[in-house]
């Protein structure tokens, strides 16, 4: 009964904090299942959000979670440009040439905010980020609560946007079929671009939240890259329900594996999960 | 080319200065990496992102050793082994996923073996804290020239695998998958065997290279021998040179190498000059420098 007891606590956060995880993969996801590249650098657009919440807390002084209103088109458009200008050309010319490129983008950033920011862990310490409250036996920290609601809205927004608007049924013909799209009169490498766009976007989204939730560093990118990865495989391709169970399957096995295994190894029980995942569902369990 | 390659074994005899040898050995490692990075990306469809698991294993394996009273050039044979055999043992969840489900799979691996050699330190006390770095046993008395020569033989050896791989069964049969893996398949190739064999010997020699490479430097410890860092500088000179090109990676790791200690003076933007020359070759001349040559008319009216 004691064990359940002290359970608590690491299961709810576990499950809140698949809410932060499936933010992240969800930028992943959709630019994985659209435009069909593995956004390497998906982490470090994820980290630049954060250090974009840390900028608007330190030097201009406002909520990081309110600054996402510029951070939001900005990072969209930041998203746009690349897939416009870099990611479109390279995958006329192989798979591996987006990958390189995502890659090469990837060490462009970590260095440009290891100069900016310095190697120092940041956080985004707002007053409510270190509030927590209590229901019974479980304590949990104000901000978990918040991943899992924003993750929540955010999943409905992008459900309704695909659903409904000509785009968003314009991003699904994509992804289907991007010849038959292309014949239907839609320009694909436009559609591309806006999907990376909206992709970088949720990264600015995630980057915010996961500064209120964890400190960051320059290089804190792939860890997350890694899990959102695990997140995308294990919800499966274009299932927003799906990438939700998955970024809470992910959470529990990083806070149930710091409970019975210590924290340093928490990460290693979320990274062998990957590995199991990829191995045994590849293809993702919603299908 | 065999004069130059056996003048290049003499240098520590010779008296050549000891940086040129540092730069040669450095150039040798990174030459038989790029080679055999460019045999599963450029030959076999298999973009892995997982060489510095081997070269850190490789790398353990042989440290270890030492410790336990092993000379470290059996040690160095040894990490090449176990490499091989982690290498067939991963191919077991990596190789159920194609194209880029290999990529992420590959990922993860060097960084859990990152966690595993920072939590588990195999012999002997930690040297600080709870991390595993291990000084390599036995070697300050060994003269640096038996190292250096060990790096020429896996940099030479690394360019005959290749043109013995490329035109023996392995070669053609990997050049059928590259071209429709469906078609090569149904004309009784075995597409997963010869993936895994490219993957294994791949992994092998990068272990060799990984192992030598540490038998130098004298000390190893998990963050840097897992990090990412060794594939930027695999893909770079594979990248630069052209991948998919037998002559690229020599040609890649030479520049490589130079780029190397030129950006050793910028050393804070070095990760984004190495960026922006990757996203650049790949969107302006994908296929290299060797691409590059081929598509001029010297190198036509040559080959013809």
């Amino acid at each position: 009964m004691s064990l359940l007891v002290d359970l608590a606590t690491p299961i709810a956060m576990g499950i809140l904090l698949g809410g932060l995880y499936s933010i992240i993969a969800l930028g992943l996801s959709l630019v994985f299942g659209v435009v069909k590249e593995i956004n390497i650098a998906h982490g470090d657009f994820v980290i630049l959000g954060s250090y974009f919440g840390y900028v608007a807390m330190t030097v201009i002084g406002i909520d990081p979670i309110l600054s996402l209103i510029i951070g939001i088109p900005l990072f969209f458009g930041i998203g746009f440009a690349i897939q416009k200008y870099l990611l479109n050309r390279a995958f006329r010319i192989s798979m591996d040439a987006t990958l390189i490129i995502a890659f090469g983008i990837s060490i462009i950033l970590q260095n440009t905010y290891q100069l900016v920011w310095t190697a120092l862990s940041r956080g985004l310490t707002t007053s409510y980020a270190l509030e927590s409250f209590s229901v019974g036996p479980i304590h949990v920290p104000l901000v978990y609560l918040l991943d899992l609601i924003v993750a929540i809205v955010v999943m409905f927004f992008l459900r309704e946007f695909l659903r409904r608007t000509y785009l968003g049924m314009a991003i699904r013909a994509a992804a289907q079929d991007w010849k038959a799209a292309q014949l239907m009169g839609i320009s694909t490498n436009r559609v591309y671009a806006v999907t990376f766009g909206i992709g970088t976007a949720l990264a600015a989204i995630a980057g915010v939240f996961l500064g209120l939730t964890f400190p960051f560093t320059p290089v804190s990118g792939m860890p997350f890259l890694i899990i959102a990865l695990g997140v995308v495989v294990l919800g499966g391709l274009g299932s927003i329900a799906g990438t939700l169970v998955a970024g809470m399957a992910f959470g529990l096995a990083q806070t149930l594996g710091g409970y019975f295994f210590g924290v340093t190894a928490q990460m290693l029980v979320a990274y062998m999960m990957v590995l199991v995942v990829l191995t045994v569902i590849p293809r993702g369990i919603f299908r | 080319m065999i004069g130059a390659t056996v003048m290049l074994a003499l240098f520590p005899m010779i008296g050549v200065p000891r940086v040129w040898l540092l730069y040669l050995f450095l150039f040798f490692i990174y030459l038989a990496l790029a080679n055999m990075w460019n045999l599963l990306a450029g030959y076999s469809g298999l973009i892995s992102l997982c060489p510095a698991a081997f070269i850190g294993l490789a790398g353990y394996t042989m440290a270890i050793l030492t410790w336990v009273g092993w000379p470290y050039y059996i040690g160095i044979i040894l990490g090449g082994i176990v490499a091989a055999f982690f290498a067939a043992l991963i191919s077991v969840p990596v190789f159920r996923m194609k194209g880029i489900y290999f990529a992420i799979g590959t990922l993860v691996v060097p960084e859990i073996l990152r966690y595993v050699f920072t939590l588990w330190a195999p012999v002997g006390k930690p040297v600080y804290g709870g991390g595993a770095g291990y000084m390599v046993k036995g070697v300050s008395e060994v003269s640096q020239a038996q190292i250096y020569w060990l790096a020429w033989a896996v940099g030479v050896a690394s360019i005959f695998l290749m043109r013995y791989i490329l035109r023996s069964k392995i070669g053609s049969g990997l050049a059928a998958i590259r071209d429709n893996d469906i078609t090569a398949a149904s004309a009784g190739v075995n597409v997963f065997k010869l993936k895994l064999y490219s993957f294994v010997i791949s992994a092998f020699v990068t272990g060799l290279a990984g192992a030598i490479f540490y038998s130098l430097q004298g000390y190893i410890e998990p963050v840097s021998a897992f990090s990412v860092r060794w594939l930027i500088i695999i893909m770079l000179a594979t990248v630069i040179g052209g991948e998919g090109t037998e002559e690229g990676p020599i040609m890649g790791t030479i520049i490589a190498v130079f780029l190397y200690f030129l950006l050793a003076r910028y050393a804070e933007i070095s990760l984004i000059i190495q960026g922006i020359i990757l996203v650049a070759i790949m969107l302006l001349a994908p296929q290299g420098i060797m691409g590059f040559i081929r598509e001029t008319r010297i190198y036509r009216s040559l080959v013809q």
